[in-house]
């Protein structure tokens, strides 16, 4: 029950998903004297929400492994026991990132071929895709992994596909590696050698190396990377969001030509927050584990934490994890038979 | 309008009272008298829009549908002693299917009054349609001053209009807690006609009187938040469906355990439940205090002993008996040792004309977002 607006915008969300996704349990872990309280004054189906009692949770600032060790019973810890032992199918979390992958990694097992687990962050772009008309394109791994070797960029790329394809309803997402230049040859080792690994891989649609710029302009529909670098990335995009977003209020304060330039523009600037607006897409998933855990943005509002309860839902619904596994299996087993060809000829 | 002022007057001349049919003459009184409304408590009814409006009114008997659990729990309400008295807001002309319905579920009922609303559009008394205190609450007294009055009353209602403000002016009417005067004001307040307001002062007048309105439960069909309800007290529970208020009556010790499972066992029936969604129907009654863990416990424990009795042979398609009860076990476990919440005794007075007002204020806004409003 960690986030910044907890508990009240997890339970209004969670409320909320009650009553617009019939055939969903909500389990909401946490204090339970407060989540009682809070509950009854919302619309909500009491058939549909559970309470699972956890007295602590971890703080935004804590730094995760101290906090998971001093506090066994914090409601991450719970609630990824809780999905482990079959007593829930996904997790959703606003509350602290790291504490969050950490617990998901102590607690549940990779699905067979992957070796290390992705944290995929949304991002707008120019362009649309897939049948919703989706402005978001996935970019993986932010910082589950730091250090990722071609295998796992690779995994990485095949869990991207296979989220988007189910989640924005894209039928052939489009799969590009970052890197500081599009030719197959720039880039640091594990990147060349995922980038030749990635041209055998039919199973995905592989459209070779992009460059930072490329990532706002929706050149790439899944943008594959390593932890360290995703998470650089992620950063740096929000850091310029919110200095333009100061740019402009200091334009309004600044001249009143200015301030009339931006009201002029101001129905266009709230069109394009609209469809910017990350609260709609809910959360960014965690990839790799047999479970799923969604992870919804600190400052989440109840609709954005409904939205993140609603991915979750329609990637269980869409069965995203058995789906990753098979596509890992068939890639496997192509590299096996390639493997046992190129030896043959040899 | 010569037929309109021709009929207008004769009803006025021959002045003909809301009627039920009369009831054959009792000899002793009844232990316990459960009287229930019809749409969005027994019936699953839309009426949001014109469209529903028209559904409602040409669907058959056999379209119409119950809520999960309604009719085991009528079914299981009808015992030695208990007189099931039906009072609801649709019109006179559904009595046929609205009773065939009601045969079709195997439910038996003492009493059945629906609002003769042609007799008001003839009287052009418009506000009257969409009235509720001015129908419901006299036909409620009426009801006590027509049979022999019992020791025990249960209503059953809803969240879609004004059940819970007029059930608890009817119990505390009985209970002599509300005054002429006071009365007056409400009426005032719900806009009732002046002659309908003479009419129900003397029914409150005449009525026998005593704390016999033990419990009132409002169907949250809305999904209103159940807190909003604390306000009326204990005696008032709002519950998501009929297994929570079958749990409530079992601690009142109306129902048995087995006659529980009986209710419970429909809802897994209809397919819009599930064990887990039962359970969880017990964990928000015990989180909102509406049901104490004792109770419970107690129920887990004799519905242990119906199951062993047979009360589930015959039901392959469920799990061995143990297996239920520690899901149920499990839903309390959960909770830790949460407090529930405060819930104001029914010692504190309620006030009326200001519940009414916001009532009014609540129909407005519906009215505003284009959600019809019917007298359901």
């Amino acid at each position: 029950m960690g986030g910044d607006l907890a508990p009240d915008a997890i339970v209004r969300g969670a409320a909320e998903a009650s009553l617009s996704l019939p055939g969903a349990e909500i389990v909401l872990v946490g204090d339970a004297t407060a989540l009682g309280r809070l509950l009854p004054k919302l619309r909500h189906d009491g058939a549909r929400v559970r309470v699972h009692h956890a007295p602590s949770f971890v703080e935004m600032d804590e730094k995760p492994a101290e906090a998971l060790a001093a506090k066994p019973d914090a409601s991450i810890l719970v609630g990824a026991d809780l999905v482990a032992r079959g007593e829930g199918d996904a997790l959703v979390s606003a509350g602290n990132t790291g504490a969050s992958v950490l617990a998901c990694s102590r607690r549940w097992k990779l699905l067979p071929g992957v070796r290390r687990a992705a944290l995929a962050a949304v991002f707008p772009t120019e362009l649309r895709r897939g049948d919703r008309n989706d402005p978001f394109s996935l970019l993986l791994d932010v910082g589950a992994t730091i250090d990722a070797t071609a295998e796992d960029l690779v995994t990485f790329a095949v869990m991207g596909s296979a989220y988007a394809r189910l989640v924005s309803q894209n039928r052939r997402p489009r799969v590009a590696l970052l890197s500081n230049g599009n030719e197959a040859g720039k880039g640091p080792a594990a990147v060349v050698r995922a980038h030749e690994l990635l041209l055998e891989t039919t199973e995905l649609n592989f459209v070779g190396n992009i460059e930072g710029l490329d990532i706002p302009r929706g050149v790439a529909d899944v943008v594959v990377c390593s932890g360290f670098v995703g998470n650089v990335v992620i950063k740096m995009l929000e850091g310029v969001s919110e200095t333009v977003i100061r740019l402009a209020r200091y334009a309004h304060k600044e001249k009143l030509t200015w301030r009339l330039g931006l009201l002029a523009l101001s129905s266009a600037i709230d069109q394009l927050k609209e469809v910017t607006d990350w609260q709609q897409y809910g959360g960014a998933p965690l990839l790799g584990f047999e479970h799923l855990f969604i992870k919804a943005h600190g400052r989440s509002s109840a609709r954005a934490v409904t939205n993140a309860i609603k991915v979750a839902h329609k990637a269980l619904a869409g069965g995203l994890t058995s789906h990753i596994a098979r596509t890992m299996a068939e890639v496997e087993e192509r590299r096996r038979r390639t493997g046992l060809a190129a030896a043959g000829e040899g | 309008m010569g037929i309109l002022g021709t009929l207008r007057s004769r009803i006025l001349t021959v002045g003909l009272p809301p009627q039920p049919p009369a009831l054959p003459r009792q000899v002793t009184p009844p232990k316990h008298v459960f009287r229930w409304d019809l749409d969005k408590t027994y019936l699953r009814t839309e009426f949001d829009s014109l469209g529903d409006l028209i559904k409602s009114a040409i669907e058959n008997a056999a379209d119409k549908q119950a809520y999960p659990g309604a009719t085991a729990l009528l079914r299981a309400l009808r015992g030695e002693g208990h007189r099931i008295c039906i009072v609801s807001g649709s019109p006179t002309q559904m009595r046929q299917v609205l009773a065939a319905k009601l045969a079709l579920d195997g439910v038996e009922w003492d009493e059945f009054v629906l609002k003769d609303n042609l007799r008001n559009i003839l009287r052009g008394r418009f506000r009257a349609l969409r009235a509720q205190i001015p129908y419901k609450l006299p036909a409620l007294l009426d009801s006590r001053i027509r049979s022999l009055p019992a020791p025990n009353e249960t209503l059953f209602g809803d969240d879609a209009e004004a059940d819970a403000i007029i059930y608890c002016l009817y119990a505390d009417i009985l209970s002599e807690r509300v005054t002429p005067a006071d009365l007056a004001r409400v009426l005032d307040a719900a806009r009732a006609y002046p002659d309908d307001t003479d009419r129900i002062l003397d029914l409150a007048r005449r009525v026998p009187k005593g704390p016999v309105v033990r419990r009132m439960f409002i169907h949250l069909d809305r999904r209103s938040p159940p807190g909003g309800f604390y306000r009326y007290g204990r005696r008032l529970v709002p519950v998501f469906n009929y297994f929570q208020t079958a749990m409530v009556l079992y601690g009142d010790r109306v129902l048995t355990a087995r006659q529980v499972l009986f209710v419970a066992l429909e809802m897994l029936d209809s397919r819009q439940f599930e064990l887990a969604t039962i359970a969880n129907s017990l964990q928000d009654l015990l989180r909102r205090g509406r049901l104490e863990r004792e109770v419970a416990l107690r129920l887990a424990t004799e519905a242990t002993e119906a199951a062993e009795q047979g009360a589930l042979s015959g039901r392959s398609d469920l799990p061995p008996f143990d297996q239920i009860a520690r899901a149920f076990a499990d839903r309390v476990r959960q909770l830790g040792s949460a407090a529930p919440p405060q819930i104001p005794g029914d010692d504190e007075p309620l006030d009326y004309v200001k519940l009414v007002d916001e009532e009014h204020e609540r129909r407005r806004v519906r009215r505003k977002r284009g959600v019809a409003v019917t007298s359901g």
